[in-house]
């Protein structure tokens, strides 16, 4: 087999920064190959990929050294967009990769940009969109499309380039786990069509069930930090009780009560009311029913939304709190204290919100999926965050799909179909139970907890 | 018929009429304009009434403030005929606005003003990225508000308090408007977009005969209603 | 001039241009009920804010075109979205661009503190002034009317466009979310 894409010595460097991204990489991909680059975030895979593609040096006036040749020729010598049609990519973000309304629009654009004669385009798209089982939708509106959906219409326009390498830039992040497995099944099924080379970068590699011929790690991961051992709830003391809350069309009447210190995870359908719920439970919602206490804090799933000041210290105190000094102690927020709050990692955003509701005396915390598009490590992070907070007697409700991330954190799951609260379980019995999973569009944890090495605590 | 008119020449022609219209200063003129062009809309165009007057509502009101502006304020050669051609004038500019608002698909005006007008592709796309993104944007605007009221943060009453107020909400939605653009931007790129050299459309916005029709009876209306006002 | 723009400055500029679309058109409604009471000069003091993204994509990009386009892009945004004022929008932000861009390019692209961003928004102001003179027929109001909207205009292109957008510029750069803008170059701040 045939080299189609050969990397010696290659090293690259933003122009603003002093170090570079990655150093001395060598990577070698033959024709047909199907391979997943992984490393922990920041290891620079997603720059390495845009090298493939020919999105950097030129975008980001990046400084590369070493051999980069696509289909034997050197990288550089391409002319703008003429690699594009040999080299597709999927990215991750399925809100943000088209630049017009329908599908069938997309389409006609992506053929319009590589000079396909306009007499041909009609029965191109009408081709692919047979290839991908996606006929149904040549006429919808992409915005309207889930993103599941959002992601095969963003392959079906790599395909139709008919390219010879696709480039999948972590195609699941932002799907949940069903949709992200449903994404994999079909586009197994979709590349047994054509015999192309895949690479893919993205850190869950189990999601693709053995796609992959081969793995590639850029950089080992992190060495994972001791998981916070969690002490048992205090029974008896109610910290949240929301009685009859309702907000129609979206919410019937919903009760339920938790305690102090009780890690809760909210579960269900895209579009089953768990968002409206949050918003209900923190008054940001008019509803017939009643929550207690009143002020509740609110961690939205972008944390920057929240922020209003220019450092971490006073984002903190921002509501008034006495006792700023001992919960940035507390988070670990020291070394950035006197940071912007925008311009911190978005786990140290996270504690940010977390540490302005505490201060701001709201005890129990509502989360909006915090786990989407987390890493390993961040996720490890989030829930020793999470379980040292609720040891100090805070209260969680977290919305998400993750299930590993409910077995491993969660006492109790709140589980939410078509605006109707199904139950409130021990996770135990629902993992028991596949009628359940399944009505809720869950997957039942892979198991267990994954990182057991011991290291130094993370609070 | 003014629905099949071609985007980029019902601009053209609104536009003139409406830098012709800024000439005159008797009522007549932008009276017998504005009549015109309501009843261009009747007889060629399928309109929705009811938003229409909605539409107009604010612009009805703009007039009147208009009218008493310049009777108040007006200098020493200004009559009530001034104030009236004014006032008219606002509803004339309207009712254009309103016929081109309703009987233009936005789409296909960008797309027009690339294939007819030569708008660079590198614009014309990126509009159209912008105009796909609006319900994403305003939908964001929203919960960064609410996320802020939770807070604490009240949207203030008095105007000029608003407007500060607002930079909150606008720090956090530029941000994310900037990681935006650049995702956005690179899928586009992936795809083999460069915005140089020509191109070809799949679907192409054309010059027809409802065009030729349309544009006589923007003219017949514009001498038309520039005679009434000489008449008078 | 487009051959020097990447791609991810344009859709910025078109991003941005939505961003302050939608605060325009919640302003225009307020400028509509007050219009009404107190006739055309109800729009003059929030005037400012319809000439903010120039100033404000100018000093991100700091490239000839940097103030023009985005306002053109703005005008044509809100007019996909129907806005009532229709294709003549189009119109005025060409010009409104035009005068932000004249500062600028007096300055030949060198100089970005707050004195030039308060001048070209009032730039921005003069040229949509004397617009709005031909089309909304201020010649038929007396001279110290249409003076004190003019220098009700001027001010608020210089307060809200040139002081606020060089607010709002600083916030975002403080962000860090500019990184590789030219606003961010070792040699910007020369």
């Amino acid at each position: 087999m045939h080299n189609v894409i050969s990397l010696e010595k290659v090293s690259f460097r933003f122009p603003e920064d002093e170090l570079p991204v990655f150093e001395k990489v060598d990577l070698n991909v033959s024709a047909g190959e199907r391979i997943v680059i992984t490393g922990p975030s920041g290891c620079g895979k997603s720059s390495l990929l845009y090298l493939l593609n020919r999105l950097y040096p030129e975008n980001c006036d990046g400084i590369v050294s070493g051999k980069v040749e696509l289909f034997k020729k050197a990288a550089a010598e391409y002319a703008p967009g003429e690699i594009n049609q040999r080299i597709a990519t999927v990215f991750q973000d399925p809100d943000s990769q088209f630049c017009m309304q329908t599908v069938e629009e997309e389409l006609a654009f992506t053929l319009e940009n590589v000079k396909v004669p306009v007499g041909k385009i009609d029965e191109r798209i009408t081709r692919v969109l047979q290839e991908t089982g996606l006929e149904d939708f040549r006429h919808s509106v992409i915005q309207t499309l889930s993103g599941g959906q959002k992601q095969r219409v963003a392959t079906a326009c790599a395909w139709v380039l008919e390219p010879e390498v696709l480039l999948l830039d972590e195609p699941l992040t932002h799907l949940d786990p069903v949709t992200a497995k449903e994404f994999v099944a079909w586009l197994r099924e979709l590349h047994q069509t054509r015999d192309l080379t895949v690479i893919a970068i993205d850190h869950q590699v189990e999601l693709w069930d053995g796609f992959f011929d081969r793995e590639w790690q850029m950089a080992p991961a992190k060495v994972s930090s001791r998981i916070v051992k969690r002490e048992p709830v205090h029974a008896g003391k109610i910290a949240l009780s929301a009685k009859a809350l309702a907000v129609s069309p979206i919410l019937s009447p919903i009760s339920f009560s938790l305690h102090q210190g009780e890690i809760a995870v909210l579960a269900g359908p895209n579009g089953s009311g768990k968002s409206t719920l949050l918003k209900a439970l923190c008054g940001l919602k008019s509803t017939g029913g009643s929550v207690e206490p009143k002020r509740i804090g609110y961690v939205p799933q972008s944390p920057e939304f929240l922020f209003l000041t220019k450092s971490v210290r006073d984002e903190l105190a921002f509501g008034g709190g006495d006792q700023v000094d001992e919960m940035i102690e507390r988070l670990y927020l020291k070394p950035v204290s006197e940071a912007h709050p925008f311009a911190v990692s978005h786990g140290q955003k996270r504690r940010v919100a977390i540490g302005a509701m505490l201060c701001d005396g709201r005890p129990v915390i509502v989360m909006d999926e915090p786990t989407a598009g987390q890493d390993a490590a961040a996720l490890t992070e989030l829930e020793n965050l999470i379980k040292a907070r609720a040891n100090e007697g805070v209260t969680f409700l977290i919305v998400t799909h993750d299930m590993n991330f409910a077995h491993r954190t969660a006492e109790t799951l709140l589980l939410l179909k078509n605006g109707q609260l199904s139950g409130q379980f021990k996770p135990s019995a629902v993992w028991q139970n596949a009628q359940l999973l399944n009505a809720h569009r869950l997957c039942a944890p892979s198991g267990g907890v994954r990182f057991a090495s011991p290291h130094e605590s993370f609070g | 018929m003014l629905h099949r008119m071609n985007p980029s020449v019902k601009f053209v022609f609104i536009t003139v009429s409406m830098i012709a219209m800024a000439f005159f200063f008797n009522p007549w003129t932008p009276l017998v304009f504005f009549t015109g062009v309501i009843f261009m809309q009747i007889a060629f165009a399928k309109i929705a009434w009811k938003t229409w007057s909605l539409m107009m509502l604010p612009f009805l009101l703009g007039a009147i403030g208009y009218f008493w502006t310049t009777l108040v304020f007006g200098n020493e050669d200004s009559t009530i005929g001034t104030a009236l051609s004014l006032s008219f004038r606002v509803l004339a500019f309207s009712s254009l606005s309103l016929l081109f608002v309703f009987t233009t698909k936005p789409v296909d005006f960008i797309m027009s003003l690339m294939q007819q007008l030569k708008l660079s592709p590198k614009i014309a796309y990126s509009i159209l990225v912008g105009y796909q993104f609006l319900p994403v944007l305003k939908d964001e605007f929203f919960q960064i508000q609410q996320a802020q009221q939770l807070r604490g943060v009240e949207v203030p009453k008095p105007p000029v308090k608003r407007v500060l107020a607002m930079r909150h909400v606008l720090i956090p939605m530029l941000a994310g408007a900037v990681r935006k653009a650049e995702r956005t931007a690179f899928a586009m790129e992936a795809r083999g977009f460069t915005g140089e050299g020509k191109r070809d459309f799949y679907r192409k916005i054309s010059v027809s005969r409802a065009d030729a029709a349309g544009a006589v009876l923007f003219l017949i209306l514009l001498i038309g209603s520039m005679a009434a006002g000489f008449l008078s | 001039m487009l051959k020097s723009w990447k791609l991810k400055e344009v859709v910025l500029m078109s991003l941005f241009a939505v961003v302050f679309g939608i605060i325009y058109l919640l302003f225009l409604h307020v400028g509509n009920i007050w219009a009404s009471l107190i006739g055309p000069i109800a729009y003059e003091w929030i005037f400012g804010i319809w000439f903010i993204v120039s100033i404000i994509v100018m000093a991100i990009l700091r490239k000839p075109g940097a103030a023009v386009i985005p306002e053109t892009m703005a005008a044509a945004i809100e007019v996909m979205l129907g806005n009532a004022v229709g294709p003549r929008l189009i119109l005025a932000g060409v010009i409104q661009g035009l005068g932000a861009e004249a500062v600028f390019a007096a300055t030949r692209y060198r100089h970005f503190n707050v004195g030039i961003y308060m001048l070209a928004g009032a730039g921005a102001a003069v040229f949509s002034f004397v617009y709005g003179y031909l089309l909304g027929g201020f010649a038929a109001l007396s001279t110290e009317y249409v003076l004190l909207m003019f220098v009700i205009r001027v001010m608020s292109g210089a307060i809200i466009a040139g002081i606020g957008g060089k607010y709002l510029v600083d916030a975002l750069l403080a962000t860090g979310s500019l990184r590789g803008y030219a606003i961010t170059k070792r040699d910007a701040h020369a």
